[in-house]
Formats: structure tokens, C-alpha cells, sequence
């Protein structure tokens, strides 16, 4: 039921306990990342994410003016909402290098003991003090803004 | 514009208020979720809305006040009521034709396509659809009136869970596309968190909370602190609900919004809606109502002395 | 969070034209086709086998009329085989038409607006742009309109059938039963009960209930009228003319109501004479002397006087007794749209 012109379609999860236009937020992001969606891309009519997720059109407005607030998408008027800029910052192949990283990281934690629980732990414990040293910097600042 | 607005309104049948001293403003362009247990008042404050009911005290109006049930009233209202009933033995198309012929307005193409698109044969009896066609049904006949304020009571007690998305995606397009008012009632929060913005708690008849839900959650929060406290804490602020153990306790406070300073030693939590009106329901003597519409409540209180 | 902004409207609320009350027609038709078809066509069957078997009635009573002299042996087994199947037949018919109405009342009048207020679809049709009140009036007169018009030109099918037997059976068109069936009586006794039927199923909001009392009430109507307020309609004369009393019944005789003596001087009777006279002519058999009443009680300066309508004041009888029915339904009517408007659901 999506617009045919937009590349992706939301889905909801009810039990995160996530406020639903935030879900919408964060997917859009997400898909920002993934490079689903690129600049010029149109995100979703209001009606048809409506129709499809039987949600208060507010809310699918309320994500769409914080996408506004944060740069990342536009409204142009009678047409719908575009996505103006990207979140997909580094390049696929450096991707690929953080990740061989980060793998590599994770095998000698896995060593020393940490399970699942006390990795994420500390990657966002360590994240945070990071951020706190360094005074925040890029598109990292966007994902815990705008919790009430 | 307020959709519907009311004042002092108390319906008694016998000796039984249904609905007491019951103050409301709701403002147009929302989705209205009036929610509160089975025997709060809620169908009983919804037939007042539409006219089927005559208030034993008090006022209300409707469509920025007219009255409620008066021509222009019944004009801009569409009214669904508990378990959609319809003419049995009249097909589809008949109840399409006959609510057509009772209205001023009536978009037979949106009917005939919503229906069409929904899959409901316009020749069966109404009788024969499925409890969710005869709710879709109910709801086309509704929104074909191209009301300005939609009125639902209970809208999906009898319907199953996939029936139930499809008939609040019906809705919910309606008020993207026309701007519809929404009223909805239900004893289930949870099936009214996703599309409401504005939220009306009722119990025992009287209306305990209302107000835009993104206003209700940024007023309320959850704290966590030491038990000790607790009596202090709560002397100085309003609290909804505290739920204490020998050591934490949790209080849900009222607070002025979310820059309220955190006590030291306490940590504060956003509160979820359900949260909220669960604190609120078990909480009877605790109110959360815009400034106008209590102080209007007041007024009619002394009149009345 | 900010809202969706509505469309403003720019009707004004006292700028709102009603729905034309021509709508109401098809939904009236829709909803109650069964009614609207199945009563004339039960009436209308009925007249069919009335014609047919009025027909034979008409056939034997015109051979009975021309059988001459009266007292033959051929004419009376004429008459008695009249009475036996013409009149079984008749009698039935016309005992069974006086619960027609109280029928048409519990079937078409009661539902009316208890099945809407038992089944709940009330809600629907009164939050409609139409209005309760409006909705309700153009429903009852419409039926009413219907059912009245039916329930006419039935009696007038049944008058002609049942035409042979006044008079032969020493019936005249003021005697119970046969008044209420001709002129306009029969109408306006339908239209009162489809009135009692809608008014009580508003008020006890469930069918079967209001059925039975809507029989109830109708039947009491009916028998109160009959006995108490039919013989005080002002049209009653009196007369000590003892001709127009004596003598066979016949389609002529007028309707007795009471009869008193007065002694001397118009002063009242001495009861024991009159007693001891009315002695002379009693109920069965011969009179003990060879005199008329009239001269039996003129010999002790008695009179005898008849309060009585006559025949010939069928048509006002009708006009009056019509006329407060037709009050009346447009009284219960009224009552029932007055109880539409403010019934609290």
C-alpha cells in the first residue's frame, strides 16, 4: 500500500516501547545508513504510511518535521517529503574495514568472557564517555535526541 | 473550534449518575481516545455528544457550539454505536442507499469504492457480512457523510485483530485525508496508544484526565528514589500514584514539565501512556484536566450553590 | 505536537436546509416492504374470495328475495339453507374482521419503532442528518396513510358481501359488528390501532410485549366504545310512537337504547303496574290478552317512551365515531413522536 514512489516502507513494532513517531524517525535513519534511501528519495505520502500502519497521521508529520529539524528531509508542498541529505557518511569499503575491526575486537572479548549483555555494556558505556570527552561530534548526536 | 465541549454535564438514569460534573473541551483536528473501565460513562457521555441522550444537568455543545442533537449537530456528526448495528435484513447497497437518503451530504463514490475495495458484496444482507465487514460497513456509511467530527463507541470490541487494523486504517485515512475530528471510545488503552493524540480518562463516570497526550506525557513522569523519602517528596509535589517496597519506591508525579528539577538521589523516567492512565485509574480522586474547563467546572459548582 | 488543521467550514448552522422530507418515502418503502406489501396483498386476497363467494351470497339471497308466497315450504327451506351455509359462512367473516384491526395494529404498529429500539439500529437512524422527529412523523404518516387507504377499500369490498344478510338476519347497519365494518368506521378503527401499536412499542421498546398489549388496549377501546360510548353519541331521539317498535326486526329498525314509562301528567310510572302489564306480553310465547302494549299500558294512563337512534343517522354516527378516533391516533402519534424527541437511550 506504500507509495510506489518511495523506496522503503515502515514497519511497527509494538512492544519496544519506542514512541511510534520515533520508530519512523529511527528507520528512516537506519535506511539513511544502509544507503536504502538516498538523497531525493521520497519518503513515504502521509496517507499511505496511514493506511498501511493505521496510525495517527500526526505522528507520521510529527517524524516527517523532525527529519525536517535534524536536515535531513524537506517537504515540498502538494507533492510530499524528500530526503535531502544522508547519514551514510563513510564510504562501503572503510565499512568494511571497521568492521573486520570491530570483529577482531569482539573475539577477545568474547575470550576474556563478556557475553552478549556485557559487550553492548560497555561498547555504550565507553561510547558515552567518548562522546562526554570529546564533546560529541556527528551524525551519532541524532539517535537518543528527541526522547521526551 | 472545539468539537465538543461541555459543562457541568451529569446524566442520571434512575438513581444512578452515569456521568457527573463532567467538564470537556476537544479541541478540533484530533483522534480522541475516551478510555476508561466497562461502567465508567463513557457510551453514556458519547450518546449525550450525539443527541440520542438528553443531559439531566449540565451542558454540552458540539461543532463549536451547537447543540448536541439539534439539525446542525446530527449534520456534521457521524456516529458508530456499539456493536454497529445495522438493518439486518437490508443488503449492503440499501444501507448505503438509505443513509444516503437521510443525509444532506453523501459521497456514494467513496462508499461504493471503500466497499468495493473492502471485498463486501453490495447484494448480501447486512445480516450476512462478518462482524468486520459489518463494522466496515458501518464505518463507510459513516465517513460517506463526510462528517465533520467522527464519533466511535467501542468500534472494535467484536473484531478480530487483523479486522481491527483494517478498520483504523480506514479511519485514520479519513483524517488524512479530510481532517476528520476523531471521538473513539474503548476499555483498552493499548489498541487506542497508536492512533490517539488526545486522551480523555474517565471512572465512575466522571472524566479524570484529558488533555493532548504529548502534553500528558511530558507533564507526567515516573521517579525512583529511596522509600524513605518517599512521604517527604510527596508532600511537596503532586503525586498520582506511589508504589513503594521496604526500600525504592516509584512514585508518578504531575510535574510542570519535563525541566521540573530531579530531586538528588531520585531518577526520573519518562512514563509511558498506559503507565499513566493505569496510575490515574487507580487513583480515583486524582485529576489532570486543562486549566479552562476546570475552572468553568468550578464555576458551575457555585451557581449551583 | 501541532494538528492536522481542519477545513474550515463556512455553512452557517441556521443557513442549514432540512433533507427533503420526499426522502423518507424510499426509506419508509425499503424498510417496511413487508408490511407494505403483505397487508394489501393479504387484504387483497381476502377481497378476492369475498367477491367470489359474495357472488353466490348475492345469487342465493336475490333467488330467497323472489320466492313467493314467504311462507312456502320451498322458500323457507330456501331461507333456512341461507341461514345454514350462506350465514355460517358470513357470520364467520365478519366475527373475524373485528380483530382485523387489533391485527393490523400489533403487526404493522407495534414493530414500528420497538424493533428499532430492540435491535439497537435506533442509533443509527436517529444520528442521521434527517432528525429523530422528522424521521418518526414521516414513517407514522406514511404507514398510517397506507394502512388507513388499505383498510378502506376493504370494507368497502366486505359492506357488499355482507349487504344480504342485514335484514335477513335481522341486522341493521348500527348493530355492533356491522357498524364498525362499513363506511369509514373500519379505517379509522385501523389507523387507531396501528396508533396504539406504534405508541406502545415506544414505550415498552420490545415487539412481542408490545403486540400483546397492543391487542389488549385495542380490544378494551373496542368494547368500551361499544357498550359505554356508542350509545351517547348526541344523536338519540326519543319518541311514545309504539309503531316504530313493534313488529319484526328488519334492516329499518332503529337502535333501541332504553325505554321508561310515565304515569298520568308525565309523572313517573307506578313500577308495579308497569311490572304487572309487561306480565301479560311475555319474552316466549303468546300474549296473555288480545291488545298491543301500548294499549295494555293506556289504560292506566301509562306511556311508554323509547330513547333510540335511528337507521337513518348511519352517516353522522359514523362522522363522530370516526371523528374521535382519527383524534385520537393523531393524539397517540403525537405521543409517540413527543417520546422519539426525548426518549434518553
Amino acid at each position: 500500500m506504500a507509495g510506489p514512489t518511495s523506496p522503503i516502507e515502515f514497519r511497527l513494532d509494538p512492544a519496544s516501547g519506542v514512541p511510534t513517531y520515533l520508530q519512523l524517525v529511527h528507520q528512516i535513519e537506519h535506511a539513511l545508513r544502509l544507503g536504502y534511501l538516498k538523497p531525493g528519495d521520497q519518503l513515504p505520502k502521509v496517507r499511505d504510511a496511514v493506511a498501511s500502519l493505521a496510525i495517527n497521521p500526526n505522528t507520521v508529520l510529527k517524524a516527517y518535521r523532525e527529519l525536517e529539524t535534524k536536515g535531513l528531509a524537506s517537504g515540498r508542498p502538494g507533492q510530499g517529503t524528500f530526503i535531502t541529505a544522508t547519514l551514510n557518511q563513510v564510504a562501503l569499503p572503510e565499512l568494511a574495514g571497521l568492521r573486520r575491526l570491530l570483529l577482531s575486537w569482539l573475539t577477545a572479548a568474547d575470550a576474556a568472557g563478556l557475553d552478549d549483555d556485557g559487550i553492548v555494556a560497555l561498547v555504550t558505556s565507553s561510547l558515552r564517555d567518548f562522546r562526554d570527552n570529546s564533546g560529541g561530534s556527528g551524525a551519532a548526536g541524532t539517535t537518543k535526541k528527541g526522547v521526551a | 473550534m472545539n468539537v465538543i465541549e461541555a459543562s457541568g454535564l451529569g446524566k442520571r438514569y434512575g438513581g444512578t449518575w452515569a456521568v457527573r460534573e463532567c467538564a470537556l473541551a476537544i479541541p478540533a483536528g484530533h483522534v480522541a481516545a475516551l478510555v476508561g473501565p466497562n461502567g465508567a460513562g463513557k457510551t453514556t457521555l458519547l450518546n449525550l455528544a450525539v443527541g440520542l441522550a438528553a443531559p439531566t444537568a449540565g451542558i454540552v455543545t458540539v461543532l463549536g457550539g451547537c447543540s448536541a442533537g439539534s439539525p446542525a449537530a446530527l449534520d456534521g456528526i457521524a456516529f458508530v454505536a456499539q456493536n454497529t448495528p445495522l438493518y439486518k435484513n437490508l443488503s449492503a447497497a440499501d444501507m448505503v442507499h438509505l443513509t444516503r437518503n437521510l443525509n444532506r451530504r453523501f459521497d456514494q463514490g467513496y462508499a461504493q469504492d471503500r466497499l468495493g475495495e473492502l471485498g463486501i458484496p453490495l447484494n448480501r444482507k447486512a445480516g450476512h457480512l462478518s462482524g468486520g465487514q459489518q463494522a466496515q460497513l458501518a464505518l463507510t456509511l459513516a465517513l460517506a457523510r463526510r462528517p465533520r467530527l467522527l464519533v466511535l463507541d467501542e468500534p472494535m470490541a467484536m473484531l478480530d485483530p487483523l479486522a481491527r487494523h483494517d478498520f483504523m486504517a480506514t479511519v485514520m485515512t479519513a483524517v488524512a485525508d479530510d481532517g476528520v475530528s476523531v471521538l473513539l471510545s474503548s476499555h483498552v488503552l493499548a489498541e487506542l496508544e497508536r492512533v490517539a493524540d488526545y486522551l480523555i480518562l474517565m471512572s465512575a463516570g466522571r472524566v479524570q484526565v484529558a488533555g493532548e497526550v504529548d502534553d500528558l506525557l511530558a507533564c507526567h513522569r515516573v521517579l525512583t528514589g529511596p522509600a524513605a523519602e518517599a512521604g517527604e517528596y510527596a508532600e511537596r509535589s503532586c503525586v498520582v500514584h506511589a508504589r513503594s517496597g521496604g526500600a525504592l519506591a516509584h512514585l508518578l508525579v504531575r510535574t510542570s514539565g519535563p525541566t521540573d528539577p530531579v530531586p538528588p538521589g531520585w531518577d526520573a523516567h519518562p512514563v509511558s501512556l498506559e503507565e499513566l492512565s493505569l496510575a490515574y485509574l487507580r487513583a480515583p480522586g486524582a485529576a489532570a484536566l486543562p486549566g479552562p474547563a476546570r475552572i468553568r467546572n468550578a464555576e458551575r459548582a457555585e451557581v449551583a450553590k | 505536537m501541532t494538528t492536522l488543521t481542519v477545513p474550515t467550514q463556512p455553512e452557517q448552522d441556521h443557513a442549514l436546509r432540512p433533507v427533503p422530507w420526499r426522502r423518507m418515502g424510499w426509506v419508509t418503502w425499503r424498510q417496511h416492504r413487508p408490511t407494505l406489501i403483505s397487508l394489501p396483498a393479504l387484504l387483497g386476497a381476502v377481497a378476492v374470495f369475498l367477491w367470489i363467494a359474495g357472488l353466490r351470497v348475492h345469487h342465493d339471497y336475490a333467488a330467497l328475495a323472489a320466492c313467493r308466497p314467504f311462507s312456502s315450504s320451498a322458500c323457507q327451506a330456501l331461507n333456512t339453507s341461507f341461514s345454514r351455509t350462506d350465514w355460517t359462512m358470513g357470520n364467520t367473516i365478519h366475527i373475524v374482521l373485528q380483530l382485523a384491526p387489533a391485527l393490523i395494529g400489533a403487526f404493522a404498529g407495534a414493530p414500528l419503532l420497538a424493533r428499532e429500539l430492540e435491535t439497537g439500529t435506533f442509533r443509527h437512524a436517529w444520528t442521521q442528518g434527517f432528525g429523530r422527529e422528522r424521521w418518526a412523523i414521516a414513517k407514522l404518516v406514511l404507514l398510517a396513510v397506507a394502512i388507513t387507504a388499505a383498510a378502506e377499500a376493504f370494507s368497502q369490498v366486505f359492506t357488499w358481501f355482507f349487504q344480504p344478510f342485514i335484514g335477513q338476519q335481522s341486522l341493521t347497519v348500527l348493530s355492533a359488528g356491522v357498524f364498525d365494518t362499513r363506511g369509514i368506521d373500519f379505517a379509522a378503527w385501523t389507523l387507531a390501532a396501528f396508533t396504539i401499536g406504534a405508541l406502545a412499542g415506544m414505550v415498552i421498546r420490545r415487539i412481542l410485549p408490545a403486540m400483546a398489549v397492543t391487542l389488549g388496549a385495542y380490544l378494551s377501546l373496542d368494547l368500551l366504545t361499544w357498550l359505554v360510548l356508542r350509545p351517547h353519541y348526541p344523536l338519540a331521539r326519543v319518541t311514545s310512537n309504539p309503531r316504530l317498535f313493534s313488529g319484526q326486526g328488519s334492516a329499518s329498525s332503529p337502535w333501541l337504547l332504553s325505554t321508561w314509562w310515565t304515569g298520568p301528567g308525565g309523572r313517573p310510572a307506578n313500577q308495579a303496574v308497569v311490572s304487572r302489564v309487561l306480565n301479560l306480553f311475555p319474552h316466549n310465547g303468546p300474549p296473555t290478552v288480545n291488545e298491543t302494549p301500548a294499549q295494555a299500558f293506556a289504560q292506566h294512563g301509562i306511556t311508554q317512551w323509547w330513547r333510540y337512534i335511528p337507521v337513518s343517522r348511519f352517516w353522522p354516527m359514523q362522522f363522530i365515531e370516526s371523528g374521535w378516533l382519527f383524534a385520537l391516533s393523531v393524539l397517540l402519534a403525537s405521543a409517540t413522536v413527543w417520546l422519539v424527541r426525548r426518549r434518553a437511550s
